[in-house]
């Protein structure tokens, strides 16, 4: 071995090799930190001190106009008896609990219908994924013009069938907020589609051919092939999803406005209205720091229960 | 930063343009056909002298709203902001405006002139924060062709709430016995309009908030008498269909698909161009009162506006309402001019002789006038809590004694 010739440098040799090391890597580290530096000033400027200002905030009377007033927790006092607060609480949940799942499954449906071979299989995949990426204001107006009472398509097709809504579907307490739900659906699904469909194309095919030549049916390799493996997705696509629901606000600003009587009002027009209607910009980030925490619980538990079910291929 | 503060969208700097004229930027939301009147008489203005030079900034009412405080609170804002009287006492009590007393102290700006009303809308507290753009009463519009075909007199509209009542059942079609009607009687806004529906409690002697400005009446037996006969009249006759606001009103009208609308001057170009054969008249009284509904917009000053400024938005504020600026105006618009002096006037446009009327002016009145609460009421009780009777989730009675005390709990904050 010719280690022994090397070993015994002497130590006089080794304290400048080493500084030279420390050097390097202090170099290393601030070339790491010159990268981050954008970012992280960007995250600071836009993230870390406006959530910390609607922090401070939120512990003020503030109007914009006149300088912020130190009134502690009272917004907070406030908004534990406040019946809009609540309503519209009631409101973000509901909707998120409905439109997150309905949302994942029909994707995971989408994704694995157009990831078969067909006819149309390009021009599905496109139809499926356009609302996306057209802008919601547009979305919005167009779905309120189809559900108009008096001159929707959508409610003449319907009342051939003999559903005719007398009052439109927006309006009708009954209906309007299953209406913002479907668009709600409609509109986001192709972006989730679209990542499962990267997933489904990660799975190695061999384990499917080895599943069915172990007799497998096709249930079978879907929930312990399929399913397993697009754990990760599922994942990202059921925090994703979440997030973005439990924030619902201009597709539903657009189409209803919080209405009728706020049957339809989320905790972010809430937040909208409390500021910049009412001029109560404290109470806004008092309601916006309050949303923010439990988006964050809900997370957290989202991620920790569905975590465990993670794979690793 | 600093550098670019000033340009473009005027600011609180005192920037003066390349002639030296002080630049003025005026927000305003005039989008309709009435803009076009609105920037003839900016332009006349700015070429009756060289010392200021207004440049009007045309955006919706909504977007104006939303927009204002912040760019004001940014330094960034306008000159001059128009907007509806109504919502004037909400941003005055924030600070956003300056007191304009002294613009009506001084004679040489003819205010005397102008119609009471439409000054006395913009005062909140003590003090007068507007000088008026427009005034408008809200008339009848009746589709003359329905009435005739319902063997109705096309020249008879009603002229009491009896009166209408007793035609809803001839002006409301069911053709195909579905039980939901081809044709309303009229088309009657419940939400995002001019507040028709909450005007219509003055007809019993009835209201939401007191003269004062102090007490819910929302609760009061004149109230809810009358708010008892309209529902009932939208819920048990179908009068007008539930749920419309102020956008698909009009285009019921304006499609045939209801007999009659209350509404503003401002939809007389729309309803003309359409090849509506309609007529005007006096809305319905009611049985104790003959109150029409007025609105006035009206244009204040930011609290950030510099005495240099000030003094040439009051020139601006003087040419508006001026003899010659009003006949421009009204001729252009359809809105009766703000000074009735000027009325025999305005001889190109008939509209504004018939919505400025003696008797129709005689009976206008603003919506709580001087209430800083009053658009929150308006937007978070009153509204809401009509669309639950409308929708039957309750009595008449229940919904609005409760909306009484939350309306009190405003008055009150």
């Amino acid at each position: 071995m010719t280690s022994t010739s090397v070993a015994p440098a002497p130590p006089t040799v080794a304290a400048p090799v080493h500084r030279r090391r420390l050097r390097a890597n202090g170099r290393r580290t601030m070339t790491a930190w010159l990268f981050l530096l954008p970012a992280l000033i960007i995250l600071l400027a836009f993230t870390l001190y406006p959530m910390g200002q609607a922090v401070y905030l939120s512990l003020t009377d503030y109007n914009l106009i006149r300088s912020a007033e130190w009134v502690g927790l009272a917004n907070y006092e406030e908004l534990m008896q406040d019946p809009a607060f609540w309503n519209a609480f009631g409101n973000t949940v509901l909707y998120a609990l409905v439109v997150t799942p309905v949302t994942v499954v029909f994707a995971l449906l989408f994704a694995l219908m157009l990831n078969q071979r067909f006819a149309g299989r390009a021009f599905s995949r496109t139809a499926i994924f356009l609302p996306f990426i057209v802008s919601l204001g547009i979305i919005a107006i167009a779905w309120a013009f189809l559900l108009d009472p008096n001159i929707g398509l959508l409610s003449y097709w319907l009342s051939l069938i003999g559903i005719a809504p007398e009052q439109g579907w927006l309006t009708d307490p009954r209906y309007a907020m299953a209406a913002v739900m479907i668009v709600g659906v409609w509109k986001n699904v192709g972006f989730y589609m679209v990542i499962y469909l990267a997933g489904l194309q990660s799975i190695p095919v061999d384990m499917y051919e080895a599943a069915r030549l172990d007799g497998a049916g096709p249930w079978q390799r879907f929930r312990s092939i399929t399913l397993p493996l697009l754990s990760n997705q599922t994942l990202l696509v059921s925090v994703l999803a979440l997030i973005a629901t439990l924030q619902a606000f201009d597709q539903i600003w657009v189409m209803t406005r919080g209405g009728p009587f706020f049957r339809t009002e989320t905790l972010v027009m809430l937040i909208y209205r409390e500021g910049f209607q009412e001029l109560r910009f404290g109470y806004a980030s008092a309601i916006s720091f309050v949303l923010l925490v439990f988006v964050f619980i809900l997370s957290m538990i989202q991620f920790g229960f569905l975590r465990r079910k993670q794979v690793t291929y | 930063m600093a550098g670019c503060a000033g340009q473009g969208s005027g600011g609180g700097g005192d920037e003066t343009n390349a002639d030296g004229k002080i630049v003025l930027d005026f927000w305003n939301g005039f989008t309709g056909p009435d803009g076009p009147a609105l920037e003839q008489v900016i332009a006349d203005f700015n070429a009756s002298q060289d010392e200021v030079e207004v440049k009007a900034n045309i955006m919706p009412w909504d977007t104006l709203y939303q927009k204002v405080l912040t760019s004001v609170a940014g330094n960034d804002g306008p000159d001059i902001v128009a907007m509806s009287a109504t919502r004037m006492p909400q941003f005055a009590d924030e600070g956003l405006f300056i007191p304009l007393d002294d613009y009506y102290e001084d004679p040489d700006n003819d205010t005397e002139a102008l119609a009471t009303a439409a000054v006395e809308a913009s005062m909140y507290d003590g003090n007068n924060y507007g000088v008026p753009v427009n005034y408008a009463t809200m008339m009848m519009f009746y589709n003359k062709d329905l009435f005739s075909a319902a063997g109705l007199d096309p020249e008879a509209p009603p002229t009491t709430w009896d009166e209408f009542a007793a035609m809803v059942p001839q002006l409301s079609v069911d053709e195909n016995g579905d039980g939901k009607p081809e044709q309303y009687a009229i088309a009657l806004a419940d939400h995002e309009t001019v507040p028709i529906f909450p005007s219509l409690l003055w007809g019993t002697g009835g209201g939401i908030v007191s003269e004062d400005g102090t007490t819910s009446m929302l609760g009061d037996p004149e109230s809810i008498e009358a708010l008892d006969f309209w529902v009932s009249l939208v819920r048990e006759q179908r009068a007008a269909p539930v749920g419309l606001n102020g956008a698909d009103a009009d285009k019921l009208f304006q499609t045939g698909k209801a007999a009659i609308e209350i509404v503003g001057p401002w939809m007389t170009t729309g309803f003309d161009e359409a090849g509506l054969n309609y007529g005007l008249a006096k809305p319905f009284a009611g049985p104790a009162e003959d109150a029409v509904l007025a609105d006035v917009v009206s244009m204040g000053l930011p609290a950030n506006t510099s005495d240099e400024k000030k003094e040439a938005a009051y020139k601006f504020f003087a040419y508006w309402n001026s003899p010659e600026g009003q006949i421009t105006w009204a001729n252009g618009s359809g809105f009766p001019p703000t000074r009735a002096d000027v009325a025999d006037q305005v001889t190109e446009s008939p509209y504004p002789a018939i919505f400025g009327a003696p008797e129709v002016a005689d009976s206008a009145r603003v919506l709580m006038p001087g209430v800083a609460a009053g658009g929150p009421i308006l937007e978070t009780v009153f509204t809401p809590a009509l669309q639950k009777a409308l929708n039957g989730e309750g009595s008449v009675e229940d919904i609005f004694t409760e909306a009484s005390t939350q309306v009190q709990a405003e008055l009150d904050k």
